[in-house]
């Protein structure tokens, strides 16, 4: 019926959409593709404090970023008139940088977060030598001996980046370590903890007592193998128990300074038997290598895992739901090795590892500038402006001392935004900073902890419990930094396998070999173990982990050289 | 049609299966809502109280301050507006291509019918890569624009397929009583074909909307530098990564250690899933008007 | 059709099809732009790419990435997975939220479908990621699947469910089933509501109870939905992600848990080997369209009609 009039259709919204699709080009602006400034330098010192804003490739979120709209990012624009537009990654980093590498197109600065070699490979960055000379003396204070080690290679010594992490970081605790919990020393009266022997003693007596917490059974050891963090709780172990020092993956022997995957040392087959015995005893978590780090941290937080084997960072938040109620139930960290001989090496110094920083991208707007910021961060006014704050608002300066005063302490401990409010910590990393305990001019570290800011955070428990081991803090249990000489390469885990090279793609075959077949060994009957273990190095050896090895060694001695001539 | 279906199934085997039928319901209603009231008590839970355990449907410790985490991000209203553009937008503009070209290809008679259907279903199985489409986007001058929320992704092959079989089910008398009373196939689109497809439209729609609101990736690749274009769920993404330790090794903790580990991610995740979900939530019974009533296919016939 | 070949007729088959052409053709150009010209990143399988280099300056290598692929036994144990999985998510992926729908229609109460409806399709819109955790828990040795088990003595002891490597595929299937059956049944419940009233008025007038006319109506009327996604989805067969298997899966299982998406990630871009990730792209688009081909092929034998 009403079929009939046809005459004019009703087009107008889709001649809308037309016209819309067919203006691809309706971009707004090209400010993200700055175009390569050519004569960088130009009148820039002149006008130092001009607005400018520099973009910036983050791969590494930091939750408390805050657009540089806090009292702290503010009056960092005000000295260097710099606003800091961060690009953060929410992806695949190694997606990103590819695009980054294959387009051309680059932010001012760039992170590179481990990916330095594909953007130096593809000619992404300045060369800051001349440029660190010219306008770094705050970088070149800041770095001091160690400017030598942020050359790329023998081949090509140019500087692309600025190191991350603090310089000449003091270290006051262990990161790593085998953790019991308080009541299970105390009630055992601090017996001696330095072998897995003694450690399985102690879950032991202290489980057949105990088989139940709160109405829930005992769990002994619980180690967790979600996803990456198989490498922190289950194979880390192994190396720190037989004498390693944390170089990833690898282990360096200090005399021949070769490295060899952590796995091949028939000292470790004794660490990887200990927890088939566990298993075997029934101390091991049965859900260890089923279980998400949820339910890992649940469980600690149930208060009934008796002991973890883990990095402090990853267990101290589930801690932390125990302090209040049952401080007896959080762990304590115990250098547990092999046998008596073996010293645990986890203060061990790998001097400064300058593997990762921040660089300046060839298509930066104004180079001068940004390496003019860089150094500024550099500086003593900015790093203490960076640790303490603003003064007068975040600390005082009484008889030449900056002080926090208590309320302010009580906000830094407790408020969980206050360093985005205040921007507090916000532009410390992975910009250039002075480690923890590196004292300024004045005599006064430029970061606000301490020995006593430690331990006043001590729980009483855990105070007895270091006074039962007669210490003050949990480092007086491990072996001192001065104990072991200092590592020549650094971290050996920021060393950058080159991309498709033979030794990356061995690398992950061989990842893939260790997460098969350490929770096979772990699991299989005690008789078996021998045959898998047989079955492990053998896999390994087939995916090519001695030419790995030997692609990785020359590049630790390159390394080694480098740093050290 | 339901009153004769009720009529007529006085039988007791019909009540029986009624009985069941309101049982199953009953049960796939509960499995599926059950997990989110978990996730909506958690994200009202006191993060470090969460660790825990055992939220089931209510929050043990009451707090807002999980919300409060995330909407402290500053940029999350800009976020908010984009995707709802973009949601719009996109859904509007795939509709138009998805439905124009569904027809073209309903048509048996149409020439180009096999190489266009061809063309399209290829798309659905291969991509140029990363790489080059980045390149190509670049070129095209969308990068760091709001156009390349739409414009990329304005053909969808799946929804016209869709479409097509849809209207291919469609008594084809009603185009020719069209056609023989003058109309050309512009107008018989319009007029006739499009108010039928209606259900199947809002389908598409749906999918379309729920595919804009939730889609990141693009803004990660094309517009993550720029602020004023970021997307809600991309903003998000990053509160969401930011909050659970990255990286592969202790040397991406050692920097944002300090920093990181305030809130529970558990408990921020959930409530992430809560601020992403419930405004794209509220489209669904709008549209949904569309396919449960029955339409009156008759009284067009007729 | 048959009149296109006929000579001299262009012009009046222009006029007669113009809309026709203006309504689809600006459209293939357009994927012929965003879709087709990007392509030429298939070369990259050839050359061993590096991001920042002219196309000039790359090093080509022939076949030797296809020739790496097919050798690794790795590759085999991927596809195997990911061919399982995709093939129990295809049956259960069709048939449940088919049968979802066809019930749902089947339900009178106006408040209580629509609230059953839209309840069953909000587990959509939660991450596998927390969809993982949910599960992993549920099935956890003191989680509720064992306690209920316990509870009706089917099991004395708890049963470690993630660390059975040959119940990992159900698993994820089971998850994927809650997580999308509401989803995937709109589309069928759309196409029910198209389906003609007369239909069944007539069908029950000739005395056909409910199941008759849900088979040979409802399911019927709703066939060229059915088919079209179908006959496009096992395209798809090789290509399932790995999102989902990523987060439920673990060591234990990883036998039975990798999949082939996760083994290019692994082994093409986290290492920097774009041209090996591409190669195997190009190997996955290859077996898609050969699917594709092949089962339209056979739709089409078999009912004379074509998807594509």
């Amino acid at each position: 019926m009403k079929v009939k009039r046809w005459k004019r259709p009703a087009w107008a919204g889709m001649a809308l959409a037309v016209a819309l699709a067919a203006t691809p080009g309706c971009s707004s602006g090209d400010e993200g593709q700055s175009a390569a400034s050519g004569g960088a330098s130009g009148a820039a010192s002149a006008d130092d404090k001009q607005p400018i804003t520099l973009t910036m490739y983050m791969p590494q979120a930091n939750p408390n970023y805050e657009n540089m709209e806090s009292p702290v990012g503010k009056k960092i624009t005000e000295e260097t008139g710099v606003k800091l537009q961060m690009e953060f990654v929410v992806g695949d980093e190694k997606q990103k940088v590819s695009l980054m590498a294959a387009s051309g197109e680059y932010p001012d600065l760039i992170y590179g977060h481990g990916n330095e070699n594909v953007l130096v490979d593809a000619g992404a960055y300045l060369d800051l030598t001349d440029l660190i000379e010219e306008y770094g003396p705050n970088l070149k204070k800041l770095y001091g001996p160690y400017l030598k080690r942020l050359r790329w290679s023998k081949e090509d010594p140019s500087i692309y980046f600025v190191g991350s992490y603090g310089v000449n970081e003091q270290r006051w605790t262990p990161e790593t370590g085998f953790e019991l919990q308080h009541a299970v020393v105390q009630e055992l009266g601090y017996p001696k903890l330095k072998t897995l022997q003694d450690f399985e003693s102690a879950i032991k007596t202290y489980k057949d007592k105990h088989p139940t917490i709160d109405g829930q059974p005992t769990i002994g050891l619980s180690i967790l193998a979600d996803d990456w963090r198989y490498k922190i709780s289950v194979t880390n172990p192994a190396l720190f128990a037989s004498g390693g020092p944390d170089d990833g993956e690898w282990y360096v022997d200090p005399e021949t300074q070769k490295a060899v995957f952590h796995y091949m040392r028939p000292e470790e087959k004794e660490y990887f038997k200990w927890l088939n015995h566990m298993n075997n005893i029934g101390l091991l978590d049965k859900e260890s290598f089923v279980q998400k780090y949820d339910q890992y941290a649940e469980k600690i937080a149930s208060g009934r895992v008796l002991a973890l084997a883990d990095a402090k960072w990853e267990y101290g938040d589930s801690e932390k739901a125990l302090r209040q109620d049952k401080p007896e139930r959080m762990y304590g960290m115990y250098p547990i090795t092999l046998n008596e001989d073996i010293k645990y090496a986890d203060f061990q110094s790998a001097g400064y590892s300058a593997g990762w920083g921040v660089g300046i991208s060839k298509t930066a707007k104004d180079p001068v500038r940004a390496i003019k910021f860089l150094d500024w961060l550099a500086s003593d006014e900015a790093q203490v402006l960076n640790n303490w704050g603003i003064e007068g608002e975040n600390y005082r300066v009484v008889d030449g001392k900056r002080v926090i005063p208590p309320e302010e302490m009580e906000k830094r401990k407790s408020d969980p935004d206050y360093f985005k409010k205040t921007g507090i910590g916000v532009y410390g990393f992975p910009f250039p900073q002075y480690g923890i305990g590196v004292k300024d001019p004045s005599g006064q570290t430029y970061t606000p902890d301490s020995i006593d800011t430690i331990i006043a955070n001590y729980t009483d428990v855990e105070k007895d419990v270091l006074a039962g081991y007669g210490a003050k803090m949990w480092k007086d249990l491990y072996p001192a930094e001065s104990e072991f000489p200092i590592k020549p390469w650094g971290k050996a885990w920021q060393i950058n396998i080159p991309q498709d090279s033979d030794a990356a793609v061995i690398a992950q075959k061989c990842e893939d070999i260790v997460k098969k077949k350490v929770p096979e060994m772990i699991l299989a009957k005690p008789e078996r173990f021998e045959e898998v273990w047989a079955e492990f190095i053998a896999d390994l050896e087939k995916a090519g982990v001695h030419q790995m090895e030997e692609e990785f060694s020359a590049l630790l001695q390159e390394r080694i050289k480098l740093w050290n001539e | 049609m339901p009153q004769t279906a009720v009529k007529s199934g006085g039988k007791a085997s019909d009540r029986i299966f009624t009985a069941l039928l309101y049982a199953l319901m009953t049960t796939v209603g509960v499995v599926t809502l059950y997990p989110f009231i978990n996730i909506l008590a958690i994200s009202l839970n006191d993060s470090a109280d969460t660790v825990r355990g055992g939220i089931y449907l209510w929050p043990r410790s009451f707090t807002l301050d999980n919300y409060r985490t995330i909407f402290q991000y500053s940029n999350l209203l800009t976020a908010f507006g984009n995707s709802v553009l973009r949601t719009v937008l996109g859904t509007f503009a795939g509709l138009f291509s998805a439905s124009l070209i569904a027809y073209s290809l309903s048509r048996k008679d149409f020439v180009a019918r096999r190489f266009v259907s061809l063309a399209l279903a290829f798309t659905l199985y291969f991509s140029g890569g990363l790489v080059p489409v980045y390149m190509l986007i670049r070129d095209l001058h969308l990068l760091n624009s709001f156009w390349v929320y739409i414009l990329p992704g304005l053909v969808s092959a799946w929804n016209v397929f869709i479409l097509r079989s849809y209207i291919d089910g469609l008594p084809f008398v009603l185009q020719e009583s069209a056609k023989l009373d003058g109309a050309n196939d512009l107008q018989i689109f319009a007029k006739v074909i499009l108010p039928l497809c209606k259900p199947v439209l809002a389908t598409i729609a749906l999918f379309l909307a729920v595919g804009q609101w939730n889609a990141w990736f693009d803004t990660f690749l094309y517009n993550g530098g720029r602020t004023s274009l970021t997307t809600l769920q991309y903003e998000l993404m990053k509160i969401l990564q930011n909050t659970s330790a990255s990286g592969g090794n202790a040397a991406a903790v050692h920097g944002g250690q300090e920093l990181a580990n305030r809130v529970s991610p558990e408990s921020i995740r959930m409530s992430i899933t809560i601020v992403a979900t419930v405004p794209i939530l509220v489209v669904y019974p709008f549209l949904q008007n569309y396919f449960v009533k029955g339409l009156t296919l008759g009284a067009v016939k007729s | 059709m048959q009149r296109v070949r006929k000579g001299g007729t262009s012009f009046k088959l222009w006029r007669e099809q113009k809309w026709l052409f203006l309504m689809s053709v600006p459209f293939v150009l357009w994927i012929f732009v965003f879709n087709y010209l990007p392509v030429w990143g298939w070369t990259m399988a050839f050359q061993n790419f590096r991001p920042g280099r002219a196309f000039g300056d790359q090093e080509w290598v022939g076949l030797s990435h296809f020739a790496e692929l097919f050798a690794d036994e790795r590759f085999y144990l991927v596809l195997r997975n990911t061919l399982g999985m995709s093939l129990l998510g295809l049956f259960v992926g069709y048939t449940v939220p088919i049968a979802f729908a066809l019930l749902l229609n089947e339900m009178r109460g106006r408040v209580f479908k629509r609230s059953i409806q839209t309840i069953a399709y909000l587990p959509h819109f939660v991450s596998w990621v927390i969809v993982a955790g949910l599960v992993t828990k549920m099935l956890s040795v003191d989680g509720i699947v064992n306690e209920l088990l316990m509870l009706l003595h089917l099991t004395d002891e708890p049963i470690q469910f993630m660390a059975r490597e040959h119940w990992f595929w159900g698993v994820v299937t089971m998850s994927d089933m809650w997580k999308e059956t509401g989803w995937n049944s709109i589309i069928f419940l759309a196409a029910i509501v198209g389906i003609d009233p007369e239909l069944h008025e007539a069908a029950t007038m000739d005395g056909a109870g409910r199941f008759r006319r849900m088979w040979h109506i409802t399911l019927p009327g709703i066939r060229p939905t059915i088919m079209v996604m179908l006959i496009l989805s096992i395209g798809w067969l090789t290509s399932i992600g790995f999102e989902k298997q990523y987060l439920l899966g673990n060591p234990i299982v990883s036998d039975y848990s990798e999949v082939l998406d996760l083994y290019v990630l692994n082994y093409g871009i986290k290492v920097g080997r774009y041209s090996y990730g591409t190669a195997i792209g190009i190997f996955n688009s290859v077996v898609s369209i050969v699917l594709l081909l092949i089962s339209n092929g056979i739709f089409k034998r078999m009912t004379k009609e074509s998807v594509i």
